[in-house]
């Protein structure tokens, strides 16, 4: 059984005259595991496609399936609880928290959870040093690079062992070097705990690392290609 | 709940000059509702213990049933004989939150200077039962002199005060003689000399040219009765007037005496209407302060709101429900509201502390002479105040934070 699923989504933006048709009847399976790179010209309907599987947004019409479960018509709270316990997020402008310190950043989820404070603090730590952030944990985001702050929200979309991370263009603020290093450090994790990771992006660069590549235009998915990442 | 407290207060601290203007707002509005209420609390303090201690008109007064209305026009049907005094004095005075009792017949008639009379109504009373309700009272009041001259004495029946106004009219001094006029029971004039040994100031303006305070004796022989019109009560504690009331006038019925009891509240029109008009004063003011805290709170919460969109959606997209983005607005909101109350209750304790060491003084209405203004510490206000603005401050909160809250995470996320 395919991790998602949507079956001719479509996603539409305002009414009658100022109507925007973002996605037009798409169909999409993901498997767990992979590492899927959306990517398409801007106003392709990336963002739309990502926020739709990460339980954002709703669909106008078609379905939308996570692990099996038909999420479509699923009230907020419900939908609020699933994206905490089954996704994580990874964002282009990274969106820590301003007032929380890195380490106060990843326990985030899990408090949101209620799981107790030594223990997300405990998991946090380790998730921090995994990712070679130690010395950085007492920090506010204003005081971290804008690496490093990519970085502690790759440990805050994990720290509660997603099926699903899913990151809409996540190195878009970043320099060259930097995005490469993320997408490297992206994909490592995606081995190493088998996490689905989706992210999209118009950075052809960053495309040779990534095992399966999805193309949108105009709200339609044109090409859907699987090959060896570099 | 610990993290959310904690990005409450963190985001207050961050938008430190916003958070303590609204705190200030917060914090002089409390002082401002406490502090003319403290004053409040002092002047309905001075004005029931000047009437029940100072006048010595005690706590509850006993009078025939009728004598208010029907007995202003025919007295006789309506006084207390020497009997029924002595029956109604041994029945009050068996229970023991009564302190005094002491009898009074009020009468009217003319005062001459010898060359023209004028009206008089005068209070004849006990003057040493007077003299030790004056004791009883607490604070200034119980130093408080009302007169000019010498006190009234049981032994001297003739001597006798005037109001201000009533001695100016007939040109009488302190130690002049006049004669009091009146006709008796029975309808017969009577007249009797008397000495002026005191001046005073009547509590009603209108009253100044009329009243006398003239020894019982003096009252009961221009009268030509051993008869009293009414029974004065003093009370040890005043906060038993209202229950006492009940109790004494069930058990004077039973007793077989057809009476009624009125408290000082009832019988001092001048204490209500004060009352009264403090209480619309405080009330306009209390709109007022509400007033400027709920804009202050609904200013403060709905820039931050604004300021802070892009965090809600990322709450949002961390699993944080609808009513979990509500209740981090409200906390900060009432965070807000207790913070301003502690300012503004050291405002209130400050202000308290400045007029306790100043001792300013003033001459309030009826007084002569100067007496220290104060500010009465009320826990009671102070405790109701805290709790209805943060209380305020939470419901001031919602809707902006139930706005934020309902915003679609798409559109917060994208924020600018």
């Amino acid at each position: 059984m395919p991790l998602i699923a949507l079956e001719q989504v479509c996603k539409d933006y305002g009414a009658c005259e100022t109507r925007v048709t973002a996605l037009r009847g798409v169909d999409l399976t993901i498997d767990c595991g992979e590492f899927v790179a959306i990517w398409g010209p801007s106003g392709s309907g990336k963002s739309t496609l990502c926020n739709l599987i990460g339980l954002l947004d709703s669909a106008t019409s078609g379905t939308v399936r996570l692990d099996g479960q038909d999420v479509t018509a699923l009230s907020d709270n419900r939908r609020s609880e699933l994206r905490n316990r089954t996704i994580g997020f990874i964002f282009q402008s990274f969106n820590l928290i301003p007032v929380l310190s890195a380490l106060e950043n990843v326990m985030l989820p899990l408090h949101i959870q209620g799981e107790g404070t030594a223990q997300a603090k405990q998991k946090a730590m380790q998730r921090l040093s995994d990712l070679g952030l130690a010395a950085y944990m007492g920090r506010r985001p204003h005081k971290l690079s804008g690496g490093q702050q990519q970085r502690v929200a790759i440990a805050r979309a994990l720290i509660t062992d997603p099926r699903l991370v899913v990151a809409d263009e996540p190195t878009a603020n970043l320099d060259s070097d930097t995005a490469l290093t993320i997408i490297d450090l992206m994909r490592y994790l995606n081995k190493q705990s088998g996490t689905t990771f989706l992210f999209s992006t118009h950075d052809q660069r960053l495309l040779a690392r990534v095992s399966r590549r999805v193309l949108l235009r105009d709200g339609m998915i044109v090409e859907d290609t699987t090959h060896t990442a570099s | 709940m610990f993290t959310w407290l904690k990005i409450a207060c963190r985001n207050l601290g961050k938008n430190r000059r916003r958070s303590i203007f609204t705190i200030i707002a917060i914090g002089l509005g409390f002082a401002a509702v406490n502090v003319f209420g403290g004053f409040t609390s002092y002047i309905f303090a001075s004005l029931r213990d000047g009437y029940i201690y100072a006048q010595g008109n005690g706590h509850l007064t006993i009078f025939k049933t009728g004598f208010l209305t029907a007995g202003k026009l025919d007295l006789r049907d309506y006084l207390l004989s020497a009997a029924e005094l002595r029956t109604l004095t041994d029945v009050v005075r068996g229970f023991p939150d009564v302190l005094l009792t002491t009898p009074q017949l009020h009468i009217s008639g003319l005062l001459s200077n010898g060359e023209v009379s004028t009206i008089f109504m005068a209070a004849g009373h006990v003057p040493s039962d007077v003299r030790r309700i004056n004791s009883q009272a607490q604070g200034m009041i119980g130093q408080l002199r009302l007169f000019t001259g010498k006190p009234l004495e049981d032994d001297h029946v003739y001597g006798v005060g005037l109001s201000a106004g009533l001695a100016r009219q007939l040109q009488l001094d302190l130690g002049a003689n006049a004669i009091a006029m009146a006709p008796t029971i029975d309808g017969q004039i009577n007249a009797l000399d008397v000495e002026v040994w005191q001046r005073f100031e009547a509590a009603i303006e209108l009253l100044n040219d009329k009243l006398m305070l003239v020894p019982l004796t003096l009252a009961q022989a221009l009268y030509d009765t051993s008869s009293v019109d009414r029974l004065t009560v003093l009370l040890r504690d005043t906060a038993r007037t209202t229950p006492l009331r009940a109790t004494l006038t069930q058990t004077l019925r039973q007793h077989g005496l057809d009476v009624e009891v009125q408290t000082w509240e009832e019988l001092s029109p001048f204490y209500t209407k004060v009352k009264d008009m403090f209480d619309i004063i405080f009330l306009f003011l209390f709109f007022i302060v509400f007033i400027i805290a709920t804009m202050s709170i609904i200013n403060t919460v709905s820039m931050a709101v604004m300021e802070r969109t892009k965090e809600i959606g990322t709450l949002r997209a961390l699993g944080v429900k609808r009513l979990g983005i509500v209740g981090l607005f409200v906390m900060e909101s009432a965070m807000l509201g207790l913070l301003g109350s502690l300012l503004g209750l050291g405002l209130t304790l400050l202000s308290w502390l400045l007029v306790h060491t100043l001792q300013p003084t003033w001459v309030p209405p009826i007084i002569t002479q100067h007496i220290p203004l104060e500010i009465h510490l009320v826990p009671a206000y102070l405790v109701l105040s805290m709790g209805f603005l943060v209380v305020l401050s939470i419901m001031t909160a919602i809707i902006p934070a139930r706005r934020a809250a309902h915003q679609s995470i798409v559109d917060t996320l994208g924020h600018v």
